[in-house]
């Protein structure tokens, strides 16, 4: 037995002088190395070489993590090891690690440097600071619009969407889509969904709705404009049958239908339109069929309305520990140049930061969609969309989660949308007294907004704004 | 005829398990060899059969989407896996076996409280170590090297109780023989009990083996250079922003779960007979 514990025991050191022998060790070659924690894809490799260009002295490494999960980043921050540069996905992530004390103050830099928030769209503008104070600068923005597929509108004989349509000309032209047969013969479906939360979240911001009252005491998910978005998703799918129902979505995901599966459905030519940010683009040299029948159009309008969705960003900070800050504050300076503003436009991931940087859609095309016309709406889609709005008060992922859950109620006639707006309002509501009574420091920030001492009973005394609630 | 008929009926059943198990890996398998477009297909044979995908992974073939090779490391974090379950298998093995032993054979005082204090650790979630754990690492400058991901998985509580179970239904008859004719401890250990607790050092080490091999969450949290990343931290280039690359990652899945399916084939009956042997024995 003891020979075989040595047999291993030899197998094992071999190995392992073979992994350190066979290790590049970082050269003593001054050159600074920055790491950034953002998501491994191929795209990153090409920005971060071309900063390395622009700068030699500082090369950057990707550190991945989990997708939106950030165990890493906080596992690696609370002990003082954290990267350098933090991709932060959402206002209420960055509110969080700005209280940890994890993200620097870019404001003395930023304005100097050239990436302060007037370097971007204004209506991300807010979602780059706290209290004032910027803690982060965009990588790239996005806003949805509709891409559809001409061939299949020629197939059927329908004519293209027209700019400033509504929701009326969206269910007619469903319709008209589901009753014209096709000459080919092939079936398609009307739209390939890429999320039904993105789906909702933008009829949401479409009728004026919006998540809470403006201090975050209040959730506004029971308005009437809210519950007015759930009601036309419902009849969308169960009225005018223009997005597949639940039934038809289990069936088609088992066949790409939704969610990832939705892009395949779209892209494989099955679908007429899909509702997706620029960035899907992306995935078109897979899919050389596509090439010249896409087209895009703004998201349909409520009626008396202007057209406008959801905006949102993935923005990078810097973190307050890192030994290399003024090498990490170079790279932000790089998210809002010209040079990096290129790497985004050509393999088209989404908008670049720097709204100067793409005023029309001139300034988009690129190889895999040279038609300017069809990057234009993505440009004035960002010009009217609104980020969601957020409350200190409870985690955003889990009212998230809630909205998902009372979606998908729905969507599955469980519930009527009004029933369901309700019940998830009051969820809500809920949970923002749960955490007020437990937190001090929630009650600080209560104090704050308000105005008022906070009590206990403080929801009784509470005023809800009277009227429609304001604008994002 | 009613016995036939039972028969068949559990033939049955176990067909449909069998085949219910079966076919994530077929799918995977099948859809290593498809290219994007029917990827998310619900179909098994592709339509149009690529074996693409498999230099694209293996960094010989440029990606479609970007014309560039994706810079995967796959030779590199497959060396990596295998490397560090060996380590983490010889030494917790090694481990174990010491502590089964001291256990179950010596004699000292508190040894079962203590016993007990040990079996507790195995109640504490991982994720509320995790910190404490990783600060440690960090004290010891064990961040973002082997050691790091080898020396904390080298100990087990769930190893030293399965081997401690093996071990006390070795007959003490043994011990003592052995102690007679002049054995010290030492080879009381090596000599007697170890080859007769075989099996279950077997069993040990393929669990541990196969656990080590797909360690994914301490290995990414420990990890920032690429070039010490196992294959499961390595595969994440493959999920991004970008869009998930199913094929590709079920490509890279099917060429790493190579050895895992080896070695379980190979040491399958030890596997059985060990995991039965510790379930009963105590």
């Amino acid at each position: 037995m003891k020979r075989v514990f040595l047999v291993f025991l030899a197998i094992f050191a071999a190995l392992y002088v073979g992994a350190e022998a066979t290790l590049k060790r970082p050269k003593n070659d001054g050159i600074v190395r920055l790491r950034w924690a953002t998501d491994a894809n191929p795209a990153r490799k090409v920005q971060t070489d071309l900063f390395h260009k622009l700068h030699p002295n500082i090369e950057v490494t990707v550190d991945p993590g989990l997708g939106g999960d950030q165990t890493k980043l906080i596992v690696q921050c609370a002990t003082g090891t954290g990267p350098d540069i933090v991709d932060v996905y959402d206002e209420q992530q960055m509110v969080a690690l700005v209280e940890a004390g994890v993200l620097l103050d870019l404001t003395p830099y930023a304005r100097r440097m050239g990436f302060d928030p007037s370097k971007t769209y204004p209506a991300i503008k807010n979602g780059l600071m706290v209290g004032g104070r910027q803690y982060r600068y965009p990588c790239n923005v996005w806003a949805n619009c509709v891409v559809y597929n001409k061939r299949v509108f020629d197939d059927h004989g329908v004519p293209y969407p027209k700019p400033n349509w509504t929701y009326r000309d969206f269910i007619e032209t469903a319709r008209r889509i589901r009753n014209t047969p096709s000459k080919s013969g092939q079936k398609h479906i009307v739209v390939a969904n890429f999320s039904n939360q993105w789906f909702y979240d933008d009829l949401l911001v479409g009728y004026g709705g919006r998540f809470f009252t403006p201090d975050g005491l209040t959730c506004l998910l029971d308005s009437k404009e809210a519950i007015a978005a759930m009601k036309l998703y419902h009849d969308l799918m169960y009225v005018h049958g223009a997005i597949p129902t639940a039934a038809e979505t289990a069936t088609m995901s088992g066949q790409g239908g939704w969610g990832s599966s939705g892009l395949t459905w779209f892209s494989t030519g099955r679908a007429a339109m899909i509702f997706i940010g620029r960035w899907y683009i992306i995935q078109l040299p897979s899919y050389p069929d596509l090439k010249g029948w896409l087209g895009a159009v703004r998201l349909p309008r409520i009626d008396g309305r202007p057209s406008t969705g959801v905006t949102d960003t993935r923005a990078a900070g810097i973190n307050v520990k890192s030994p290399y800050r003024k090498e990490a504050l170079l790279f932000l300076q790089y998210l809002a140049s010209p040079q990096y503003s290129k790497v985004i436009v050509d393999d088209g991931d989404s908008l670049p930061p720097n709204p100067a940087l793409a005023r029309t859609g001139k300034d988009l095309a690129n190889k895999i969609v040279p038609d300017p016309a069809f990057h234009q709406p993505f440009i004035d889609a960002m010009r009217d969309a609104h980020p969601l709005d957020v409350s200190p008060f409870v985690d955003d992922g889990l009212v998230m989660r809630w909205l998902k859950e009372h979606i998908e109620k729905v969507e599955n006639n469980v519930m009527r949308p009004e029933d369901a707006m309700h019940a998830l309002a009051a969820q809500i509501n809920q949970l923002i007294r749960v955490n007020l009574e437990r937190r001090p420091d929630l009650q600080r920030k209560y104090e704050q907004v308000t105005g008022r001492p906070y009590t206990q009973d403080w929801w009784r005394r509470y005023q809800k704004p009277q009227g429609a609630p304001p604008p994002l | 005829m009613r016995r036939r008929l039972s028969i068949a009926l559990r033939f049955a059943a176990l067909c449909v398990l069998g085949v219910t198990v079966s076919v994530p890996f077929v799918w995977m398998v099948s859809a290593s060899f498809k290219p994007r477009a029917e990827v998310e297909e619900a179909r098994i044979v592709p339509r149009h059969p690529t074996t693409r995908n498999y230099p694209i992974v293996l960094d010989m073939a440029p990606d479609p989407v970007t014309q560039q090779k994706l810079g995967l490391r796959f030779g590199r974090w497959y060396y990596n896996s295998f490397f560090m379950a060996v380590g983490i298998t010889f030494l917790q093995v090694l481990t174990s076996a010491m502590a089964a032993f001291a256990f179950s054979r010596l004699r000292w005082r508190g040894r079962d409280t203590v016993f007990l204090l040990y079996l507790a650790t195995m109640m504490i979630p991982g994720v509320v170590t995790m910190i404490p754990n990783f600060q440690i690492m960090v004290w010891l400058r064990f961040l973002n090297t082997y050691h790091g991901i080898i020396l904390p998985a080298a100990f087990s509580a769930f190893g030293t109780f399965l081997l401690r179970q093996f071990m006390l239904s070795v007959p003490p008859a043994l011990d003592e023989a052995a102690t007679m004719d002049g054995a010290g401890p030492w080879q009381v250990f090596w000599d007697v009990v170890m080859p007769l607790a075989r099996p279950g050092l077997i069993a040990l080490s393929i669990l541990t083996f196969l656990g080590a091999y797909q360690s994914f969450f301490w290995p990414l949290i420990m990890l920032n250079d690429d070039q010490y990343y196992p294959m499961p931290v390595g595969l994440l280039a493959l999920d991004s922003t970008y869009g998930r690359q199913t094929e590709l990652i079920m490509a890279a899945t099917v060429m790493n779960v190579v050895p895992l399916i080896i070695i379980f084939i190979t040491f399958q009956r030890f596997l059985v007979k060990g995991l039965q042997l510790g379930g009963v024995k105590g």
